[in-house]
């Protein structure tokens, strides 16, 4: 070991450049793996919806005036008239769809509160294709209406007066009852002040469905989703979700479109036309951005390896240079080329290593830091093992040639005067 | 001595060419990257209306139920109703007062083509002297024409260039969405970044330019627009001039620190009355200028900052590797150093060479961190936020993009340049 620390000793500089590229590298990368996992987590995550078979309609909005109940129920009719459907539901914020969304605050028995996103219409469950882990679908006679916007009169009234029946995804059930079994459990909403609350029982259990607000869909908070027993009453906005037959699903793309210019046709708000799109193309668009600034993290990743690797392979081979009489003289005293290379070796980790400790803290205080300005949430610890072992790698990488030269040094150079 | 050294730098950096190229090549990186996302991000965060954004406020009070009220803690709406919006209107109190409400329009010459979809603002006759809106043919409305509901309309440029050739439009007509609005002025090209009047009515808040204005009250009576924002209590949504919903924005120009504390006692003692006719519960005013509001809103993406340091702390590693490479390249040369010293060199003259030698890498590393910049730059017109087709390379960059380049290099070069000239001649010499 003296043999290893001894030169760093009397020659300080070389291994403090290192050290400090490799801290601020290690703090950068860490912070950038960060944000690119919170880019990369909502994109993983399953849907839980039949992805391949279902046709997503909305932005139908109406013209100084609200859609009645009687006229959302007589689209689900003309949908489910088109050739190769399934089902159709009237819907409010269904997949993909973000244009509304509803978020609903849940509190269990014991636990803390979260915030969920509501989804709801007609047999979700069937029309989206759900896969139900426990419980039971709502009964027909659950359903109660609602509508966005459009407050006035029994017909699409919030307030239900009595408790409701909720759906969850297996992860809420996880988060909020623990071992327990969810079916049949309590929740409610954690304002005092919300007169409309009168509780939701847990009825069903499905095993994924993904949120519409997929910003939020980070930090394991991507199944963060239930159903609520509502079908759409008058409302300003319509949504429709239409469950396909797989061999039939170009044609009735074509019958869907067709039927809801049919069916809505020059009815819509000045400008918002009605969009008629697959699940996988709502997807791609829902993702452009997050991919975007994937590639352009993983640009900055490439470089920050590119230009770290290039500076130690730079810095140590230089260093090998200096040392090359050094070399000799061992290797002449007995130390064998595999001594030689390891030393080398051992030396980069200790180095790196220090860096790494310092880079950590930094990362932690550079997160602190942009927390402070930015809602940003806390750096999970368990990235700086990532960037720990990234930069490792890197280090090892890049003194690997400079360590086989060194080990290369023939002991007669010991002999030598240089 | 300039050339000499010039000379010498040129020399020492052919000598060990893949060296010069990895420094370089770092350098150029980290210039790369930090010009480019310092360039969107200034572009994001920079003034829409310079000289002007001091004297722009943007009234607000709080119409909603006392439900959940907490006073002086509860935000007043960034939105008014028709109702309060009229009245403040009404009483003229501002120099300059502009309603403004948000629309996707499709404009068209004649019934049966397919129209040309845009933003279309709908607003009051102020809008265009109050935010400095240029003209190339015609003017905005006048006062008048809002009481009087007149069809007219202020076309951008590039509806008129589409529909007209860019001839002079004005006196002639064009559809938007079943009724004929005749057009009493062309824009020239005027995108404000951000769009600080629009951006929280429909969320655009990058882009090329609105493409139509509209009066507000003409607008409504074809209608178009009048979507709620912000709803309250159980009245009728149908009619936008009757809804319980804050769907208007609304800016004054106040030109005098006076006239500013009068208006907000015009909005203290506007809520004192609603209260008193029980129309209002809530108390609390705002009267945000333009930098307070878009500071305020968060107009720029926090994303775009965060890039723009995460950036910079790579142009650190990078600098941190030119100045070992550098430092690498110097101590290899301590003969030559050492003879030099012999020959009669000062330290102040070795220390000069290895400046010299880091500042051409610095060009260099600036000329290709240009390259890498634009290439940047042209990854980002690529991608699918709002404000892409913006992000450009202006001369004011250009120029930065040297002085960061220099600056940086000649800082990497400090250390090895010093220990360059403390290389004591004697020992040098007697080795070699």
């Amino acid at each position: 070991m003296r043999i290893i620390l001894a030169p760093m000793r009397r020659h300080s500089l070389m291994p403090a450049l290192v050290l400090l590229q490799v801290a601020l590298a290690c703090a950068i990368l860490c912070n950038v793996f960060f944000l690119a996992w919170q880019r990369l987590e909502p994109m993983l995550a399953p849907s839980g919806v039949d992805a391949d078979n279902l046709i997503l309609v909305d932005n139908l909005a109406a013209q100084g005036r609200t859609y009645t109940a009687a006229e959302s129920v007589a689209g689900e009719d003309a949908l489910r008239a088109v050739p190769g459907v399934r089902a159709a539901s009237s819907g409010f914020g269904l997949p993909m769809v973000s244009i509304a969304s509803l978020m609903v605050n849940l509190q269990g028995a014991t636990h803390a509160a979260v915030g969920v996103n509501a989804f709801f219409g007609k047999n979700l469950v069937q029309t989206l294709g759900l896969e139900m882990v426990a419980g039971r679908d709502f009964l027909p006679s659950e359903y109660r209406p609602w509508g966005l916007g459009a407050s006035n009169g029994p017909d699409s009234d919030w307030d239900t007066g009595v408790t409701q029946p909720v759906i969850i995804t297996q992860a809420l059930a996880d988060k909020l009852f623990g071992a327990t079994p969810a079916v049949g459990q309590w929740l409610h909403d954690p304002d005092p002040n919300d007169k409309s609350d009168h509780g939701y029982q847990v009825v069903g259990v499905v095993k994924h469905l993904l949120r519409n607000e997929l910003g939020l869909a980070t930090d394991g908070r991507a199944d963060y989703t239930v159903l609520l027993a509502r079908n759409i009453g008058n409302t300003a906005m319509l949504s429709y979700a239409v469950r396909v037959d797989p061999a039939m699903r170009d044609i009735a793309l074509q019958g869907v479109k067709n039927a809801i210019k049919r069916q809505f046709g020059g009815a819509t708000a000045g400008g918002a036309r009605a969009r008629v799109q697959t699940y996988v193309q709502k997807r791609n668009d829902a993702f452009k951005n997050a991919r975007a600034a994937l590639w352009l993290l993983l640009g900055m990743v490439l470089a920050i390896v590119i230009v770290t690797l290039v500076g130690i392979m730079g810095l140590t081979g230089f260093w090998v240079q200096r040392r090359t009489r050094q070399i000799g003289i061992r290797r002449a005293l007995g130390a064998r080329r595999a001594h030689i290379l390891r030393d080398f070796l051992v030396e980069n980790l200790l180095i790196v290593g220090t860096g790494i400790i310092i880079g950590m803290v930094l990362a932690y205080a550079g997160n602190i830091l942009l927390m402070h300005y930015y809602e940003l949430p806390h750096l999970p610890w368990t990235y700086l093992p990532v960037g720990a072992a990234v930069m490792l790698a890197i280090g090892q990488a890049g003194v690997l040639a400079p360590a086989m030269r060194a080990a290369a040094v023939p002991p007669v150079v010991a002999t030598r005067s240089v | 001595m300039f050339g000499y050294y010039l000379d010498l730098a040129v020399r020492s950096l052919k000598h060990n060419k893949v060296l010069t190229l990895l420094m370089v090549l770092t350098l150029a990186l980290g210039i790369g990257a930090s010009i480019t996302t310092l360039t969107v991000a200034t572009l994001l965060s920079g003034n829409p209306l310079p000289g002007k954004s001091g004297r722009l406020f943007h009234p607000q009070i709080d119409p909603f139920p006392q439900d959940g009220y907490v006073s002086g803690q509860t935000q007043p709406p960034f939105t008014l109703t028709y109702r309060d919006a009229m009245n403040l209107l009404q009483l003229h109190r501002a120099d300059r007062q502009a309603l403004v409400s948000a629309a996707t329009v499709g404009v068209t010459k004649s019934d049966g083509v397919e129209p040309i979809w845009g933003n279309g603002v709908l607003t009051t006759a102020d809008f265009f002297p109050m935010f400095d809106s240029p003209f190339q043919f015609g003017a905005g409305w006048n006062v008048g024409d809002d009481a009087a509901h007149q069809r007219v309309v202020v076309i951008a440029g590039y509806i008129n260039d589409q529909l007209f050739g860019g001839a002079d439009s004005v006196g002639r007509s064009v559809r938007i969405h079943g009724h004929d609005f005749r057009i009493v002025g062309v824009l020239k090209h005027w995108a404000p970044q951000p769009r600080f009047y629009g951006a929280e009515l429909d969320g655009h808040t990058f882009g090329d330019g609105d493409a139509v204005f509209m009066p507000l009250e003409a607008a409504l009576d074809a209608g178009i627009g009048g979507m709620p924002g912000q709803c309250f209590g159980t009245g009728d949504q149908r009619d936008p001039r009757a809804m319980p919903c804050t769907w208007l924005g609304f800016w004054v120009e106040l030109d005098s620190a006076e006239a500013v504390a009068h208006y907000r006692n015009l909005l203290d003692g506007y809520v004192r009355d609603q209260i008193k006719q029980g129309q209002f519960y809530r108390s609390d005013t705002a009267l945000p200028d333009l930098t307070q509001l878009m500071h305020r809103e968060e107009l720029v993406p926090h994303s775009v900052k965060l890039k723009a340091g995460l950036a910079f702390g790579f142009l650190l590693v990078c600098v941190v590797n030119t100045v070992g490479l550098l430092l690498a390249k110097c101590l290899r040369r301590s003969q030559e150093i050492g003879v030099r010293r012999a020959l009669g060199a000062t330290r102040g003259h070795i220390f000069a060479q290895f400046m010299m030698e880091a500042a051409l890498i610095g060009v260099a590393g600036g000329v290709l961190g240009l390259l890498f910049a634009e290439l940047g730059l042209w990854g980002t017109r690529h991608q699918p936020a709002e404000y892409a087709s913006l992000a450009r390379l202006d001369p004011k960059m250009f120029l930065l993009t040297f002085v960061v380049a220099l600056a940086a290099s000649l800082l990497a070069g400090l250390l090895p340049s010093w220990r360059a000239s403390g290389v004591a001649p004697a020992s040098q010499i007697k080795a070699g």
